[in-house]
């Protein structure tokens, strides 16, 4: 497996200066090798990152808070550097760790206040912002309640409050819908989002739910094996599939009453394209077209065989595709 | 709508979020807050206050006392000699034993809080939450160990020193405070001891058996045993060294040192009991930065 990355995320002299840049960095856990060789650049934004268990993300995440130190490499986050400025950087740095980490015993108010004085606010400041993150996150209702007596929601929210408090330039999130019943994910995936996109903070979102990094990200970093295999835009880092079409037609409803007409079309189309894919739905199907094709065959076979054209949509790769066809085990296809 | 509060740092922007922009205070104040909090959790706690209370009236008991016998010693002055005989109070050897007793209290209490002071950080992610902001692990060992050892100087150490200013300040003068300047050195001595001692063992303890009844067990049974098996072996052979084994009374021995009342031909001697405890506190802390250090922050 190649250790270059695909990356994209080009240093072009327009672009805001890299949140994370790391260089050559490598891990070992005695013999293990948990990271190899990284060398990665993201912008500012909202990145997810993916990976399977054991592909080096809570190693990454480590270094990144600062909580350990690389075998080899270096790098910055937010301008500072990796190895030798850690303290300053875990005070910009909010984590939201994965684990129940909460203190039992304490309200939730001393709790987030606690997190912000941890952070280095004095204690009338921490206790003041406390409140104000909480009715953000809209737990002011419960804030004087103990947070053993919280909801599994609640206490997802109020360990974001926590890592809120100190008003931190990067959040890092691990796994932060872990537990949460779909209604539940869909709230904290709208706060995460809003958090990125109004208040201008920057969030790396360590999931294995491609659909919440789908959802809230722009970049991504994908990690497998101590590797990273793509980081970058997600857009950028789509493969844009030249001549693939997901097409969709209709039988008019005065020949409703011939079913074959629909896999007539398919035969023709199978005629005249390389590759045509039926999919699960009824009248519908993926079409790699041949160099120099116009689409208007298309209409032409459509009126052949009877049947109404509604839909010819340029293929896209989605995130779970581009998962694995950089990890390369190629399971959505 | 934005509004500017340069007083308090905080900075409202058009969604309701407030920016914070102060200036970070050194992670070493971090320990004042765990400390804060760690005694917030042991004293809202009614069950914990069963064990400061008999504290509490054993103090009570000997600061009527005092105040009972500088009573009576205007009035007659042979009373307040009759009383003196028992030596409850005003002597090194007294307040000896006055901190030996709040010390036992104090004993007590720690096997039941450690539970929810440091047991509960391991068994319910507690460590998690200390260890991902900003301070580092030694800042959330110290914090702790202050914790502990603030609890530890409050129900031993505090109470003596308010006794010992009782009675200098209603003995006639205050030649007291003159003529027993040992008994001062003896109570912060005596006090340093049972607080470095009692703090780094449970926090051990508590670091590698979290939940509480094994912690009561094993913190109880490391005194109650050890004493039990030191006064079994010097009795199988006669050899007072045994006697080292019992850390408690190890600690008892360097107290009375402390206050200048140990029998210094007596062995073990202070020398010992120090070594021996200095070896318990090194072994403590080793074991204290091995589990904190196995705690992983990203799971």
């Amino acid at each position: 497996m190649s250790n270059d990355p695909v990356s994209l995320a080009s240093s072009s002299v327009d672009e805001p200066p890299s949140l994370i840049e790391l260089t050559h960095l490598s891990h070992f856990y005695g013999k293990f090798q948990a990271l190899k060789d990284v060398s990665l650049s993201v912008q500012p934004g909202a990145i997810g990152l993916i990976g399977q268990n054991g592909a080096g993300k809570s190693t990454l995440l480590k270094i990144l808070l600062g909580l350990m130190v690389p075998t080899s490499g270096t790098g910055t986050i937010l301008g500072r550097n990796l190895l030798r400025q850690q303290g300053e950087l875990r005070g910009r740095i909010g984590f939201m760790p994965e684990a129940e980490s909460l203190i039992p015993g304490m309200r939730g108010v001393d709790l987030v206040g606690l997190a912000g004085e941890l952070s280095g606010m004095p204690r009338r400041q921490a206790l003041r912002r406390a409140h104000e993150v909480l009715s953000y996150l809209e737990l002011d209702e419960v804030r004087y309640r103990r947070c053993d007596d919280y909801s599994v929601g609640m206490k997802q929210r109020l360990k974001l409050a926590a890592a809120l408090v100190h008003d931190p330039d990067l959040l890092l999130l691990d796994e932060p819908t872990a537990g949460l019943d779909p209604q539940g994910r869909d709230a904290m995936l709208r706060l995460l989002h809003a958090i990125a996109s109004r208040h201008g903070k920057s969030l790396i979102l360590s999931t294995h739910l491609l659909g919440d990094i789908d959802r809230v990200c722009k970049q991504v970093i994908i990690m497998d094996r101590g590797t990273v295999l793509g980081c970058g835009r997600i857009g950028d880092l789509r493969q844009h599939w030249q001549g693939r079409y997901r097409i969709r037609w209709r039988e008019p409803e005065l020949r409703a009453d011939n079913p074959d007409d629909g896999q007539s079309f398919l035969a023709i189309l199978r005629r005249a394209c390389p590759v045509v894919t039926a999919t699960q739905r009824d009248s519908e199907a993926l079409i790699e077209v041949p160099e120099g094709w116009n689409n208007q065959r298309l209409f032409e076979m459509a009126i052949q065989s009877g049947v109404v054209l509604s839909d010819i949509v340029p293929e896209e790769e989605d995130l779970p595709r581009l998962y694995h066809r950089l990890i390369g085990t190629g399971e959505v296809n | 709508m934005s509004s500017q509060e340069p007083s308090a740092g905080l900075q409202l922007d058009h969604a309701g979020y407030r920016t914070w922009v102060g200036e970070p205070r050194s992670s070493w104040w971090s320990c004042l807050s765990i400390v804060r909090v760690g005694l917030m959790l042991i004293f809202r706690r009614w069950i914990f206050w069963i064990l400061i209370g008999l504290g509490l009236l054993n103090f009570l008991f000997h600061f009527a006392f005092i105040y009972l016998k500088a009573t009576l010693a205007v009035q007659n002055e042979n009373i307040a000699r009759f009383l003196d005989r028992y030596k409850v109070t005003g002597t090194g050897d007294a307040y000896a034993e006055f901190m030996f007793a709040q010390a036992t209290i104090c004993a007590l209490l720690l096997a039941f809080a450690a539970s929810t002071l440091i047991g509960g950080d391991y068994r319910q992610g507690g460590m998690i939450f200390y260890l991902s902001r900003r301070i580092g692990r030694w800042h959330y060992i110290v914090g702790k160990l202050l914790t502990v050892g603030a609890v530890v100087t409050i129900v031993t150490t505090i109470p003596a020193l308010i006794l010992f200013i009782e009675y200098g300040t209603l003995s006639n003068s205050f030649q007291y405070f003159l003529d027993h300047p040992r008994i001062l050195t003896g109570i912060l001595g005596y006090g340093a001891i049972l607080a470095i001692v009692q703090s780094l063992l449970i926090f051990a303890i508590a670091a590698w058996v979290p939940r509480t009844v094994p912690l009561v067990m094993t913190w109880l049974g490391l005194f109650v045993l050890l004493k039990g098996l030191a006064d079994a072996m010097r009795a199988i052979d006669g050899n007072r060294y045994w006697l080292l084994l019992g850390l408690w009374d190890d600690m008892h021995r360097l107290g009375r040192f402390c206050f200048g009342s140990l029998d210094e031909k007596k062995i073990p001697s202070a020398e010992y009991c120090l070594a021996v405890l200095s070896a318990v506190c090194v072994i403590s802390l080793v074991l204290i930065v091995q589990r904190v250090r196995a705690v992983e922050v990203v799971s």
